[in-house]
């Protein structure tokens, strides 16, 4: 009962997946200098690593789903320390993703003499903004409307149309990430292509790997919503996986102004 | 955001002097809530308990999925109250040695902060503990406080 515990706050019982999500972490660190560096067993440690890092979180967060709607232990104050620190974690992203952007304007800002002095660099065949990145740029803004209306259902305890509006986000990203992996496989450029290059991979692949991250996040939501477990006063993990995918909406359009068309001009 | 914050400071505190036991929690400090998202998230709240309590509704009709402490605390708010409120938000008059600040524990001894007396008499918080058999009586304003074990 909550009068015996004599507080609201939720702590935790005793887990391992802290330890195996660390020790997934060190495998998945020291692999991938390996492999990097052509090391036999690199690439096997590394795929050791990260699959234990997956099943660290599926694990993880399958406790916490037990922990809020199958125990209840998320009272309002538990609920509110989630959003703020998940608000937190996306603050922490967008600082992540500045670092990548200062290096790109640093680079672009002030070209060097080994590039040619000019931007982009000699011989850089840059993609058209105006093709598959104009295209891109409007699908996943309409997914992110699509989560809003999602979460407009939720909130009005339509739950089928919860359903179809997230199957329609995630369909949308999914559009998203094959036009973006197609562009990927025929861009003239790759990683190792000068300073251009680098840059723009790191930025776009990053935020092609949190589309990625917040797809799932999005099914996941969409399969609990089926399930039932979302209601229209309690949906935190839902807020969370709709403020992440706004925040790599948003995220999307710095690199599509920034990179693709002033950097290509 | 701030308001929460706050609000969750002054639960710790044996606070209210002269200040009447009401569902919604006055505040000294008005808070600006802004066009936050929390401000939003709070007045949804807010509002959805004491529509709640107008009509008489049962947990099931709000959340029929609400379980454990959830559940529990949905109760609760359903009546009007607060969970745990009359151990963690006293109120009452202002302390004197013949009528002490009666602050509620489950241990004999609970850490105490006292604000002063109304508007004016408002001070910067002093924190004390507050052990059963001591009554303490506050260095600034000498409001009085006294601990009562609740199981």
């Amino acid at each position: 009962m909550i009068e015996s515990q004599r507080h609201s706050y939720h702590l935790v019982d005793p887990s391992p997946w802290p330890i195996s999500g660390s020790l997934g972490a060190l495998a998945t660190t020291v692999g991938g200098v390996m492999y990097m560096h052509s090391f036999q067993g690199g690439a096997r440690l590394l795929s050791l690593g990260l699959i234990f890092i997956l099943y660290t979180m599926f694990v993880w967060w399958r406790d916490v789903l037990r922990e809020s709607t199958l125990e209840g232990h998320h009272t309002k104050v538990v609920q509110l320390g989630l959003r703020y620190g998940f608000i937190l974690f996306i603050v922490s992203e967008v600082m992540f993703f500045f670092a990548f952007f200062w290096a790109s304007s640093h680079s672009s800002l002030a070209p060097t003499v080994e590039i040619g002095g000019i931007w982009p660099p000699k011989g850089i065949g840059v993609l058209d903004p105006w093709e598959i990145p104009f295209l891109n740029t409007p699908i996943l803004l309409s997914s992110g409307a699509a989560v809003t209306w999602a979460h407009h259902a939720i909130l009005a305890g339509k739950e089928k149309r919860a359903v179809y509006a997230l199957v329609a986000t995630v369909f949308l990203a999914l559009v998203f990430t094959g036009f973006q992996g197609m562009e990927y496989y025929q861009a003239p450029f790759t990683i190792s292509d000068s300073i251009y290059g680098s840059t723009f991979f790191l930025a776009t692949g990053f935020h092609g790997f949190h589309v990625i991250i917040g797809t799932l996040f999005l099914i996941i939501c969409g399969i609990r919503q089926y399930l039932g477990h979302l209601t229209k006063e309690h949906h935190v993990g839902f807020e969370a996986a709709a403020w992440y995918w706004h925040f790599v909406d948003v995220v999307r359009l710095f690199p599509f102004v920034s990179i693709y068309w002033w950097g290509g001009i | 955001m701030w308001r929460r914050l706050l609000t969750s400071q002054l639960k710790t505190l044996a606070t209210a002097p002269c200040r009447s036991a009401s569902k919604t929690v006055p505040l000294p400090f008005k808070s600006n809530v802004s066009s936050s998202p929390f401000s939003y998230l709070l007045t949804r709240h807010f509002s959805a308990s004491s529509a709640a309590s107008a009509v008489k509704k049962t947990v099931e009709d709000v959340m029929p999925i609400a379980t454990g402490h959830e559940r529990e605390e949905l109760e609760v708010e359903l009546q009007g109250k607060k969970i745990l409120e009359d151990v963690n938000n006293p109120v009452g008059p202002f302390g004197t040695k013949e009528a002490p600040a009666v602050v509620k524990s489950y241990y004999d001894k609970r850490i105490v902060g006292c604000p002063g007396g109304e508007g004016e008499d408002e001070h910067d918080i002093v924190w004390f503990w507050l052990e059963k058999g001591k009554p303490h009586e506050c260095s600034v304003c000498s409001q009085y406080f006294v601990v009562s074990r609740s199981i």
